[in-house]
């Protein structure tokens, strides 16, 4: 019961975090220093006033700003985000995201389970094995791999994987399982259901989600291998050594099941970075995600599409704290019971 | 005791202590003083050149006028002899068909550019050297107390040898930032701003004799564009000029870029951090004083912040305030500063309210509570002296996510503004020739990035492990990332 309550109290202190992210974002775009309506305008247009007065009418622009805020509030909310103004001209916004937003989130899946199927293992691998070569050699890969920069190592990875012939021994990545026509461009999402189109669409991705997820591997790596030091030297684990448990029930039942509890919050806050981090690997692989999308419209000066999809993200981003408290709950016990 | 020790019969030790005219103090402040000498001028130009584009900001007529008078200020300093100046050890000559002309020496500029670098981080060194001996005689000879609390958390920092390395890393970035004009084989001024301006002499192998060309046609013919045309790292190009990183598509020094773009980079990265910090603590000291309604809405504030990720929010932003009379202050990097310093608050904020709500339990805030201090006097003498080592630990790695951002910015085109030298935007002009063999120009800057960034990293590690051994090493992991850049 306890469990439950501690949920809702999560879920209630959402809202107001959402309402104060939207309102920021309004005062940002439509109280900043840019006039969102002229931005809209082409440069004959802006001159003239009837075009601006209607953009002006448009985006709800001639009222008072209380108005205006409370229309945008209750918009957002209705999931009502209007239609383009430049990108995809007059397309509906609503349309446009549920478009672009499955590639990304498809990336981000593979980024996420990318990481944690190397990071994890790695880490727990180093810890169980502490200072020794492979530990020093695995935790200095993971240290410069999350210094790297994400938009670098997508250009250094592209470019290996194009010559893959001449670096790699004849080994040939494009034509590797299935067949690639490019490697950069987005992943079919059509014929996701088929084992083929689902491969080729995974093939496609990898290396994006691989370049993603770099930081959160060698951070799940640094953490995943202090989290094993710590509970090996537990008092428990000696206890139940003594018992006479066998070393792979101790290693499984008593070692990593302790040692995920702090790699969970790792994991998910690894979120706001696949977020943002997508909007520069999007760019480089030339996934046409929602990442994409919002730099595009940002220095094509579409605020208000701008405005909508940073809602978006903030949904997102609250929904992955949302699920982080689910899975603590379901992974450690106490939570809940200490009253926080 | 000092109440026993009185004028007439003073403490033996105490004066020995505090005279100043000791034989070691006087070695020291000698070296100081030559070390400060020989590159006085250029501190000169550096702080008045620095206070001339401060002022000039400012779209007023006095400011003009004041601007003007540092620069001329500025122009009487340079003419000084400096140690460590072009003038004194120059790199930029010709062959003359038997030897170099116009070079340090007579000797080629490859070496003539290596003598001067070795020269700016020997004194760079020499430097650290004297803060460290200076440091060193202050705690063992001057000190009244034989021992703080610091005083350990330096020896453990000592026997970091992690933390030192990414010391070393940082020291010697700074250093290449602060150096960047004198460290470059070119200035900026030739290498791209206004290269048509300049004229050099070259030795034409084809015709044997020397002739005269404009700079700007000479970089023309120096590009590095793929195979056909390229001049790569550690080599002279047609016009006996040397590039130790190569040339860029443009055909300027790919060096001169990097150094200068250094600068850009920490300045950006002090200034954001140093106010994040300032925000951060006031906040956390605030939330940890008050606790209850207070915290609560600051945590929501932090969340709010947090729910937009900082590099989407740093996009919108940079749009947003791109065309204001503050986006144009130093290339749109003060204004970089402060989104980064708005943005990235929330992080350590987060990560300084832990420490801060620990010491707010402790019973000498009761105390100070009761015996009538102010709360503001409460946050300041008694809680800020205990959470002050935290924020070095982030500052270390929000400075280095903070060079990943910029340059991730800078590689969309956004954020600093061109031909204001970047390193992200040395990748993105070299990303086209990545396999071609103009590898280096997307290369070097993205390596370089990695190795300053891990030095931040290193660093902020070992400053965590010297304040607190017991500190798991999970924490500020975000902040080394730069919003994911």
């Amino acid at each position: 019961m306890s469990r439950l309550k501690y949920l809702a109290k999560r879920v209630l202190m959402m809202i107001p975090v959402v309402w104060l992210g939207a309102s920021m974002t309004w005062f940002i775009i439509f109280m900043g220093p840019i006039d969102p309506a002229a931005r809209l305008l082409s440069e004959g247009q802006t001159r003239n006033p009837a075009a601006y007065e209607r953009a002006q009418e448009q985006l709800g622009l001639n009222q008072p700003p209380l108005q205006h805020y409370m229309d945008w509030m209750w918009n957002l909310i209705t999931f009502d985000l209007g239609q383009t103004w430049l990108l995809y001209q007059g397309s509906s916004v609503n349309a446009l995201i549920l478009d672009f937003l499955p590639r990304t989130l498809f990336l981000g899946f593979w980024s996420v389970l990318v990481a944690v199927l190397v990071g994890v293992p790695l880490g727990f691998y180093a810890g169980m094995r502490s200072n020794t070569v492979m530990d020093y050699v695995a935790s200095m890969g993971g240290i410069v791999w999350r210094a790297m920069p994400n938009f670098w190592l997508a250009i250094m990875l592209l470019v290996l994987l194009q010559n893959s012939e001449a670096y790699f021994f004849g080994f040939n990545w494009q034509t590797f399982g299935v067949n690639l026509d490019a490697l950069t461009g987005a992943p079919d999402m059509s014929r996701l259901a088929s084992v083929d189109g689902f491969l080729a669409a995974t093939k496609k991705v990898l290396p994006a989600a691989l370049v993603l997820g770099s930081a959160s591997m060698g951070n799940e790596m640094r953490i995943g291998r202090t989290a094993v030091l710590e509970v090996k030297n537990q008092e428990y684990v000696d206890l139940a050594r003594a018992k006479g448990v066998s070393d792979r029930a101790i290693v499984w039942k008593h070692i990593f099941r302790n040692a995920l509890i702090p790699l969970v919050p790792v994991i998910t806050s690894e979120a706001f970075l696949l977020i943002g981090g997508s909007v520069l690997v999007e760019t480089v692989f030339g996934i046409n995600g929602i990442g994409w999308l919002f730099y595009r419209a940002a220095i094509q000066g579409d605020l208000p599409l701008v405005g909508s999809l940073m809602y978006i993200f903030i949904l997102m981003i609250v929904g992955v704290n949302l699920l982080q408290d689910v899975l603590y709950t379901f992974i450690d016990p106490r939570v809940g019971l200490e009253g926080n | 005791m000092s109440e026993t020790a009185t004028p007439e019969a003073p403490d033996a030790t105490g004066s020995e202590r505090s005279a100043l005219t000791d034989s070691r103090f006087l070695a020291w402040a000698l070296a100081g003083l030559v070390l400060f000498a020989v590159e006085a001028p250029a501190l000169v130009t550096f702080v008045v050149g620095f206070l001339a584009d401060a002022i000039a900001a400012f779209p007023t007529s006095y400011a003009a006028t004041a601007a003007d008078f540092l620069v001329g200020i500025e122009r009487a300093a340079i003419d000084l002899p400096t140690l460590l100046s072009r003038d004194l050890v120059p790199n930029q000559g010709y062959w003359n068909g038997e030897q170099w002309v116009g070079t340090f020496l007579g000797l080629s500029p490859a070496v003539s550019w290596a003598i001067r670098v070795a020269l700016v981080y020997a004194y760079a060194f020499a430097f650290l050297g004297w803060f460290a001996a200076g440091y060193e005689l202050y705690r063992r000879r001057y000190r009244t107390a034989d021992w703080t609390p610091r005083d350990d958390v330096v020896d453990r920092f000592r026997g970091h040898s992690w933390g030192k390395f990414g010391l070393v890393v940082v020291f010697l970035f700074v250093t290449m930032a602060v150096f960047a004009p004198t460290l470059g084989p070119t200035t900026v001024d030739q290498n791209m701003r206004d290269s048509y301006s300049y004229e050099m002499q070259y030795w034409n192998a084809d015709a044997q004799e020397v002739q005269t060309t404009l700079v700007g046609e000479a970089n023309r013919n120096s590009q590095s564009a793929g195979d056909s045309a390229n001049v790569g790292p550690l080599s002279y190009d047609d016009y006996g000029r040397y590039h130790p990183f190569g040339t860029m598509p443009t055909g300027s020094d790919l060096f001169t870029f990097i150094v200068v773009g250094s600068r850009i980079s920490l300045i950006i990265g002090v200034l954001s951090v140093a106010l994040s910090a300032l925000l951060a603590t006031s906040l956390a000291l605030v939330s940890a004083y008050y606790k209850g309604r207070v915290d609560l809405s600051l945590v929501l504030l932090s969340d709010a912040v947090m729910a937009m990720p900082q590099l989407l929010l740093l996009i919108m932003l940079s749009t947003v305030l791109a065309e204001t009379w503050i986006g144009g202050i130093y290339s749109g990097g003060f204004v970089l500063a402060l989104i980064f310093a708005g943005t990235g608050w929330t992080y350590m904020w987060r990560s300084v309210r832990g420490p801060a709500l620990q010491v707010s339990e402790r019973s000498w805030i009761d105390a100070a509570r009761s015996f009538g201090q102010t709360p503001t006097t409460i946050m300041r003498q008694h809680m800020l002296p205990y959470v002050t080592g935290y924020l070095l630990i982030y500052g270390s790695m929000t400075l280095g996510g903070a060079i990943i951002s910029i340059a991730g910015l800078s590689y969309l085109g956004l954020g600093v503004a061109p031909p204001t030298p970047e390193w992200g935007r040395a990748i993105n002009l070299g990303q086209d020739y990545v396999a071609t063999g103009s590898w280096h120009i997307s290369l070097i800057p993205g390596v370089l990035i990695t190795i300053v960034v891990t030095g931040f990293n290193a660093l902020g590690d070992g400053i965590r492990d010297a304040i607190d051994p017991q500190s798991d090493s999970a924490t500020g992991e975000a902040a080394g990332r730069g919003g994911g850049a």
